[in-house]
C-alpha cells in the first residue's frame, strides 16, 4: 500500500485498502466556512440528527465576507452564530483569518488525520500530512451527523521535485508549473503526493501553498511526504527545482501558465497579496523586501491581506505594515479578501490584477471580463511598483 | 428513475463554478439562488431561458473550482433536469448527486455538439443510461453511475440516504421545521 492507502486503511480499520475500494472512514476534524456553513447547517436540521457527532471536531471559521459584506452575509454569520450556541461547536468570529490558516495556527491539522472540509481548498491540510477531502454542504451536513465519509480510495501520483529553486522562484511559481503541466483536470479523482527533497525541505508555509492548489489540478487529495515512505506508486514525475523560471498563470484559467517572462510589460491596475495560498508572514516579507522605500505606480492599487490575526500581528511586529502603507498599499483584515469575488478589491471589465490567489476564472475577483494573472508575492510586489508586470529575473541576482 | 425530457443548452471545457454561480451570490437566501444561475458565464440570461427538465451538455472537467453546493442547486432549482458533461470535477458531481441532480459523463459529448442544435429537445434515460435526440432519433450513450451514487439519487438524495441510517441507528429526531 502507498501512504494514502496506508492511512485511509488504518483510519477504516482495514488491514488492506486498494485504489477504487468503496468504505466509509472515521472524520477527525470538520470545517466549514460562512459561505458554506449556513447550507451545511440547513441539511444538517433537514437530516433530524439528534447531535452532532463531536462538537470538538467540527470548526466553523468566519473569513469569506469579514465584516460582513452585505445583509444576506450577516444573515449567514448569524446562522454559524446560532448553531455555535445551541451545538458547542468551534466557532471564529473574531476575525481570526483564512480557514486553513487559523485551522493550521490552532493545531487542529494532524498528521494521519481525516480532515473534511467545506471548501475546495480544504487540500491545504495535506502540507501537515492529513488526508483532507473537500466537501459541498450537504456532504459535510452528513458528516457533522455520522462522523464517517463515504469515499472511493483513490488512484494517487507522485511528484517528486528534486534541488534547490533559483533565486527569484517560490513555492507558488513551482506549483503554478506543476498545474500547467498536468492541466486543470489532470489529477481528478486522485490523490496527489509531493515529495523529493525540493519540497521535503520546504518550510510548513511553503507547503501549504503547494498543497493548497492542488485542487487547481482538479485533486481530491493533496498530501505532502512527510518523510515516511511513500510505498509503490503507479505514476511518477521528477521536476528539476532548477529548471525553472519564474511562472505565471494567465487569465482565465489557473492552468494557462506561461513564463513571466512572456507576458512581461503587461499593464496592470491592482496588486493583491493574501490569501490562504499566499497571505502567510514569509510572503508578506518578501513582498515588503520588494517595496521598502519604493512607491506603488499611480495606476495601481494594491492591497495586503494578512492570512490571520496573528500574521497581522507578525507584520506589524517586523515593522512590514508601515513599509506596505508607505509604499501606497491598503492593509486590509485579516480574511479572504476580494479572492471570491464578493468584496474589498473587485475588478471592473477594464482592469487587470496581479494576485498571489489561486484562482482566475471569468468574473472571480469581479467582472467577467476583468483580467486576472496569479504570481508569487515577488512578482506581484515588483509588479505594482512597475505598473506592469515584472520577471524578477531581470531584478534579482540570477544563476542560469 | 423518471426521464428527463427538456431542451438543451450547450456549454465548453472547464465550466467553473464562479460562471455557475458568481462569489457575490454566495450568500442569497437558497430559494433565490435560480436567479444566478449561470449567470457568469456565456449565458447570463439562463435563468430566463430555462424550463423544467431542460439539460445541459458540457465539455471537460464541469463545475470545477470551488465546492460551493450553491452552484449545483441554482442549476436544480432553476430547472435544470440534467447535466452530461465529457468529464466533471470532483466535488461539483458529488455535491449535484447529493441534491439529487444527475450529472453524467459521456464519452460522446463532442458528437452530441455536432449533431443536436441548441434547443433541440432530448430525453435522458438514467436507467438505460441514454440521450435520445428527439428529432433525429439518434441515441448517445451516458456513462454509469457508480453504485453509492446511484442509490444516493434513488434515494433522492444524500439527506434521505443518511436519515435512513440515522433510523435504524434510533438516532433521528425530526427537525426539519427549524428555519433558517
Amino acid at each position: 500500500m502507498n501512504i494514502i492507502e496506508q492511512i485511509i486503511a488504518q483510519k477504516a480499520g482495514r488491514k488492506k485498502v486498494k485504489a477504487g475500494d468503496e468504505l466509509s472512514v472515521p472524520v477527525d476534524l470538520v470545517l466549514a466556512h460562512d459561505v458554506t456553513g449556513p447550507m451545511a447547517i440547513e441539511q444538517f436540521n433537514k437530516i433530524g440528527a439528534a447531535r452532532v457527532y463531536d462538537k470538538d471536531k467540527v470548526a466553523f471559521v468566519i473569513d469569506h465576507n469579514i465584516p460582513s459584506s452585505s445583509v444576506d452575509s450577516r444573515r449567514q454569520h448569524n446562522i454559524l452564530r446560532d448553531f455555535h450556541r445551541q451545538t458547542g461547536v468551534k466557532l471564529y468570529q473574531r476575525g481570526e483569518g483564512v480557514i486553513h490558516q487559523v485551522a493550521a495556527e490552532e493545531g487542529l491539522y494532524k498528521k494521519g488525520d481525516i480532515v473534511v472540509g467545506a471548501d475546495s481548498h480544504t487540500c491545504t491540510a495535506g502540507a501537515f500530512g492529513a488526508i483532507a477531502i473537500p466537501v459541498g454542504a450537504t456532504e459535510l451536513a452528513a458528516v457533522m451527523a455520522l462522523g464517517t465519509i463515504d469515499m472511493e480510495v483513490p488512484h494517487a501520483f507522485l511528484i517528486k521535485v528534486e534541488g534547490t529553486l533559483r533565486p527569484g522562484v517560490y513555492a507558488k511559481d513551482l506549483i503554478l508549473y506543476i498545474i500547467g503541466k498536468f492541466g486543470a483536470h489532470g489529477f481528478t479523482d486522485k490523490a496527489v503526493i509531493f515529495s523529493g527533497d525540493a519540497i521535503v525541505n520546504m518550510s510548513f508555509e511553503e507547503k501549504m501553498t503547494i498543497a493548497n492548489m492542488a485542487i487547481e489540478a482538479g485533486a481530491m487529495i493533496g498530501y505532502v511526504d512527510q518523510g515516511e515512505p511513500i510505498g509503490a506508486i503507479a505514476g511518477t514525475c521528477v521536476i528539476q527545482a532548477s529548471d525553472l523560471e519564474p511562472q505565471i498563470a494567465c487569465p482565465y484559467s489557473p492552468d494557462n501558465v506561461k513564463l513571466v517572462k512572456e507576458v512581461e510589460g503587461t499593464p496592470i491596475t491592482q496588486v493583491v497579496i493574501g490569501s490562504c495560498t499566499n497571505g502567510r508572514i514569509s510572503d508578506l516579507e518578501i513582498a515588503a523586501g520588494v517595496l521598502k522605500d519604493k512607491s506603488i505606480s499611480d495606476a495601481v492599487t494594491m492591497i495586503v491581506i494578512p492570512a490571520s490575526k496573528r500574521i497581522a500581528e507578525q507584520m506589524e511586529q517586523k515593522n512590514l505594515t508601515k513599509i506596505f502603507r508607505d509604499a501606497g498599499a491598503i492593509i486590509a483584515n485579516p480574511g479572504c479578501g476580494p479572492c471570491f469575488g464578493a468584496h474589498q478589491g473587485l475588478l471592473s471589465a477594464e482592469d487587470t490584477a496581479v494576485s498571489t490567489t489561486n484562482r482566475n476564472f471569468p468574473g472571480r475577483m469581479g467582472h467577467k471580463e476583468a483580467k486576472v494573472y496569479l504570481a508569487s508575492p515577488r512578482v506581484a510586489a515588483e509588479s505594482a511598483i512597475a505598473g506592469s508586470i515584472v520577471d524578477p529575473k531581470n531584478v534579482t541576482s540570477w544563476e542560469g | 428513475m423518471e426521464k428527463i425530457k427538456g431542451r438543451v443548452f450547450f456549454l465548453g471545457d472547464n465550466i467553473d463554478t464562479d460562471q455557475i454561480l458568481p462569489g457575490y451570490a454566495m450568500s442569497v437566501p437558497l430559494n433565490e439562488l435560480k436567479k444566478y444561475a449561470l449567470k457568469g458565464s456565456q449565458i447570463p440570461d439562463f435563468a430566463e431561458k430555462v424550463s423544467p427538465g431542460d439539460v445541459i451538455i458540457g465539455g471537460k472537467n464541469f463545475g470545477c473550482g470551488s465546492s460551493r453546493e450553491q452552484a449545483p442547486v441554482a442549476l436544480k432549482d432553476s430547472g435544470v433536469g440534467a447535466v452530461v458533461a465529457a468529464t466533471f470535477a470532483m466535488i461539483f458531481r458529488k455535491n449535484s448527486v447529493n441534491i439529487g441532480l444527475p450529472a453524467i459523463s459521456s464519452g460522446c459529448t463532442e458528437r452530441m455538439k455536432e449533431e443536436i442544435d441548441e434547443g433541440d429537445y432530448v430525453e435522458v434515460d438514467l436507467e438505460s443510461g441514454t440521450l435520445l435526440h428527439l428529432e433525429s432519433g439518434r441515441t448517445y450513450p451516458l456513462n454509469k453511475f457508480s453504485e453509492p451514487a446511484s442509490a444516493t439519487l434513488k434515494a433522492g438524495g444524500l439527506i434521505d440516504r443518511v436519515r435512513n441510517i440515522l433510523r435504524e441507528r434510533g438516532e433521528l429526531i425530526d427537525r426539519r421545521e427549524t428555519q433558517y
